[in-house]
């Protein structure tokens, strides 16, 4: 055992972990944040999603103790208080999150990719969220939140739909 | 809750992190058989919850500053240290002489696996279907070796022994990849993946000088337990690079390269990728 010092969410997180800990097991298991999701296990779906220091990564794909010292951030680091980032509301709006397993992924994937690139084209997001799976397929949704975020001129057909409902 | 079950948690070991090479050397030294070296451990991590390895103690690389390194110097080659990241490697330095190199690091896996993974790192896992080491063979690129005996360098085609073998003794490290520059060389890739991440065939072409001191370079990758250079390919492609060797060159391909049957993909479809993806390529080649 040893004792590794991340800071989560802006917040110093110390814990006594074994070497062999993957950083999922710390953000879960030891943190409890459970909206980091273990699924494949083998860096394919991409819903253990993180920011580690300034880049996403797969936190089943990383030890525990790669990430001492450093800064972590998950959904709920880039959720405002009280509210929803833009990102996240247009999710909701364009009924992006069907089973919403995938979707604190995909809030991250996406945020980072807006933030970098605030008009990003379809091919670019494809690329982006490349490592992500949805297994419901909300990808059409997906894309049309984002287009609302960039301010692309989209027609959303799912939001209409929401508005009818 | 995840401890516990096989398959997701990892076996015990001691982890290390080195700063320096002579450092890494030395906890060799002491845990070689014992140990695994950790560079983006994109790999080592799955091989690990899948049982595949089981090392006692893992060798972080990551803070090794030697292994940081790339130099470029015109009219030599690039030199990528061993911890250099696939997406360091494509963001920060000019490749624009490697276009093959480019162009399969920039579709392996996904954005998040290229932030971590390396190129010495595909090297040493030797899994058949991984998109650089054809690539590194195009371009005739040499592995760095640094052990208890000093330095020492090896060709990646014989680097790769075979499939999860490479040419390394436990006692020594990958220090970097060494690509010689050749002026007017041109080179492409091309990869069929079937939409799921692993390439089912991959195709890097490179090719030198022009008339009669023309040399080209075709590895096929995905398709066999190694990466396989075809050497009737090369016999085409040497004399001339038309619309019509294209066509030749795609059809020697999917009848002289040899493919393995596997759970991914049979041999006759293999077969039937190779003549795709060698016409898909070279179509390029001569459209540029």
């Amino acid at each position: 055992m040893r004792e590794i010092s991340i800071n989560v969410n802006g917040r110093t997180r110390k814990r006594q972990i074994k070497d062999n800990e993957l950083l999922l097991d710390f953000l879960r298991d030891r943190v409890e944040i459970r909206s980091v999701k273990a699924a494949c296990w083998r860096g394919e779906c991409g819903l253990c999603t993180v920011k580690l220091g300034d880049a996403l990564v797969k936190s089943c794909l990383v030890l525990a103790v790669e990430a001492d010292g450093k800064e972590v951030k998950t959904v709920e680091g880039i959720t405002p208080e009280g509210g929803l980032a833009p990102i996240q509301k247009a999710f909701v709006e364009h009924g992006a999150a069907q089973c919403g397993f995938c979707t604190p992924a995909w809030i991250l994937a996406t945020n980072e990719l807006l933030s970098a690139n605030p008009h990003p084209s379809d091919a670019e997001l494809v690329e982006a969220t490349s490592g992500l799976i949805c297994r419901c397929g909300t990808y059409n949704q997906i894309r049309e939140a984002v287009a609302e975020v960039s301010g692309a001129r989209h027609v959303s057909r799912a939001k209409e739909k929401f508005a009818q409902v | 809750m995840s401890f516990g079950s096989p398959y997701v948690t990892l076996p015990d070991f001691t982890y290390h992190k080195p700063k320096t090479i002579e450092e890494t050397l030395g906890l060799l030294k002491e845990h070689g058989d014992e140990a695994k070296l950790m560079g983006g451990g994109v790999g080592l991590i799955a091989f690990m919850k899948e049982r595949l390895m089981s090392p006692t103690h893992v060798i972080d690389v990551k803070d090794v500053s030697e292994l940081r390194q790339v130099k470029n110097t015109p009219g030599k080659g690039i030199k990528i240290g061993a911890a250099v990241t696939l997406t360091e490697l494509l963001e920060k330095y000019d490749l624009n002489g490697y276009s093959v190199l480019r162009e399969a690091i920039g579709r392996i896996a996904d954005p998040m696996i290229r932030r971590r993974a390396t190129l010495a790192g595909n090297l040493c896992e030797a899994i058949p279907w991984v998109d650089t080491p054809p690539a590194l063979i195009a371009l005739d690129a040499e592995v760095e070796i640094a052990g208890p005996e000093g330095e020492r360098s090896a060709p990646v085609s014989s680097f790769i022994r075979g499939p999860v073998d490479i040419d390394l003794a436990p006692n020594e490290m990958v220090t970097s990849v060494r690509l010689p520059e050749v002026k007017g060389r041109v080179s492409a890739f091309e990869k069929f993946t079937g939409g799921s991440e692993f390439s089912l065939a991959s195709v890097a072409v490179s090719i030198t000088g022009g008339g009669k001191r023309r040399e080209a370079r075709v590895v096929y990758g995905s398709v066999n337990s190694t990466p396989i250079r075809s050497s009737e390919v090369e016999d085409i492609l040497d004399q001339g690079l038309s619309p019509a060797s294209a066509r030749k060159a795609a059809e020697v391909a999917s009848q002289k390269v040899e493919c393995l049957d596997d759970v991914l993909a049979t041999a006759a479809y293999r077969k039937h990728l190779l003549r795709v993806i060698t016409m898909k390529v070279l179509g390029r080649m001569i459209e540029a």
